[in-house]
């Protein structure tokens, strides 16, 4: 039983590993919080829902969900962010709100605002190991979870387009010096985010098997909790914080009740915030990087 | 090479640079000395396109657009800022590699790399370490090797001597002089004006964001207003010296 918990809890956290990386992305070189992020990721999960639903492979599904919400948060890089680069930081937070509440309201305009079921012959494979019962659709959303990071981290760790990045979150009039070019690789943050938060949509669908427009604002929450307690400063927080929140939130439904599981995932981002607010994995307060 | 004319700096309503005139040519190294505040910094952030200014500033003849840091870099224009600018969670080889962001030619660029690693070895010792664990006199090293890896023409070096030991001091300044050997025309900022006019060909020395006096390195330094102002008399400190 618990082991079972576990690896639900390790499929849960998986996507919001996905969703808290697409805000720390931003959150991590900008120091800016895209709000949006959630509504990519439920869009991301609409778009996946749509291909899926005209018969099309999984793979497709994931290809055009990211590549959906990776133009949409290019388009919110140009329209709310850009234009509002010297405004204070609250000043571009409340544009990605007004997207993120218009985004939603053109997916419920287009798919209406119930649920909508996958086909459940989707899901439908399993496999039993010992007491543990995995179906293949969790080891889909871990699988590619692991792929989506390693990619990330290859690029973020190991390219050209990385390393200015990184420049670029740590100190922004340095990386300019040496050549790098502040509009592109903020665009370039923002495509990334887009890719991961749309793939976290389509795996969200299939984890649930099921998809509404108010999802994007339940997870998307969740994720800036998990990218708090990770760090915000460190991209790579969330990789110990999803999983974490993911585990703790199944276990709270199964041995405490559904009814008190944001209780404890908020409760910890609290906690974390007047303990140690510089997150799990963040390093001195004073490094976190500056505007851009 | 490079011509400033009538720059103007403005920090909010604070006026830091009111219309300094500057001229570096090719193969020169060319000092601006001055005191806190007297506008040094301003002027070669300006240079280097990180702020935006009044004024013309023409690099090989052609006008710099302001604020325009990385087309400045790609132009031949680089500058080690004050305080080295070293991108501390980096490792020393990724700052270098950072040196070759604006380059096209990955492998001549991957050569160049490894030359630095034989003109400073102990940057080749410490490859692998994080730049922030680095020493002040190591760190210098590296934000000088850095820029240099995007093959500029023109180096502006911003207080490269800040905060270093005397012994420390001394190498970077015997580096500023072998750049120039090798062809590299060299602004340099400078507080520790003693030294600095001894390695110079030129310099300016700006007072409250103007230059009051600039000509040959040599006279500067024996010019009595300056020896007054900022070389100190034979029993006072130097300026800048620890």
């Amino acid at each position: 039983m618990l082991l079972q918990q576990l690896v639900n809890g390790l499929t849960l956290g998986a996507v919001y590993t996905l969703v808290a990386l697409s805000f720390s992305l931003v959150m991590g070189i900008l120091s800016v919080l895209n709000i949006a992020i959630g509504e990519l990721f439920m869009l991301g999960g609409f778009i996946g829902f749509a291909v899926i639903a005209s018969q099309l492979p999984l793979p497709v599904a994931l290809v055009v969900a990211m590549a959906g919400a990776c133009t949409v948060s290019i388009i919110i890089q140009k329209i709310a962010y850009e234009p509002l680069r010297d405004a204070p930081m609250i000043t571009p937070m409340l544009s990605t709100l007004g997207f993120s509440i218009i985004l939603q309201n053109i997916v419920t305009n287009i798919w209406g605002s119930d649920p909508l079921q996958l086909p459940s012959e989707l899901f439908d494979a399993d496999f039993t190991i010992g007491p543990v019962r995995i179906g293949f659709m969790q080891l889909v959303v871990i699988g590619i979870t692991i792929v989506l990071v390693a990619a990330v981290a290859f690029l973020v760790q190991r390219t050209a387009a990385g390393r200015a990045l990184r420049a670029i979150a740590e100190n922004r009039d340095v990386a300019r010096l040496l050549g790098v070019s502040v509009d592109k690789t903020t665009l370039l943050a923002f495509g990334i985010s887009g890719l991961l938060a749309g793939a976290a949509g389509v795996l969200i669908s299939l984890h649930y098997s099921a998809i509404t427009p108010y999802i994007g604002v339940d997870i998307g929450l969740k994720a800036i909790a998990v990218m708090v307690i990770g760090g915000t400063a460190r991209v790579w927080g969330a990789l110990l914080a999803g999983p974490l929140i993911g585990i703790a939130e199944v276990m709270t439904i199964a041995y405490g009740g559904s009814q008190i599981r944001d209780f404890i995932v908020y409760g910890l981002m609290i906690l974390i915030l007047l303990l140690r607010p510089q997150g799990l994995l963040g390093g001195p307060r004073s490094d976190v990087g500056q505007r851009v | 090479m490079l011509k400033v004319r009538g720059l103007e700096v403005f920090y909010g309503p604070i006026r830091a640079v009111r219309g300094i005139d500057l001229d570096v040519e090719s193969g020169e190294i060319i000092a601006l000395v001055g005191g806190n505040g007297a506008g040094k910094t301003t002027t070669v952030r300006a240079i280097a396109g990180l702020t935006p200014y009044k004024g013309t500033i023409t690099y090989d003849g052609k006008p710099l657009t302001p604020n325009t840091a990385e087309l400045n870099l790609r132009a031949g224009l680089a500058l080690v800022p004050e305080g080295r600018g070293i991108l501390g969670r980096m490792t020393v080889e990724e700052n270098l590699s950072m040196g070759t962001y604006c380059r096209k030619d990955h492998a001549e660029a991957a050569r160049d790399i490894e030359r630095m690693f034989e003109r400073f070895p102990i940057l080749k010792e410490r490859r692998h370490s994080l730049a922030n664990l680095l020493s002040g006199g190591e760190q210098q090293m590296l934000a000088i090797a850095r820029a240099l890896l995007s093959r500029p023409r023109l180096l502006l070096l911003d207080e490269p001597s800040l905060g270093l030991a005397p012994k420390t001091t001394t190498a970077v300044f015997e580096l500023i002089s072998s750049l120039r050997r090798d062809g590299l025309t060299v602004l340099l900022v400078e507080q520790k004006a003693r030294q600095t006019l001894k390695i110079a060909d030129r310099a300016y020395l700006l007072e409250t964001g103007r230059v009051v006096m600039s000509g040959r390195a040599a006279d500067l330094a024996n010019d009595s207003l300056m020896s007054q102002a900022f070389l100190g008399g034979a029993t006072s400190p130097e300026i800048g010296s620890p």
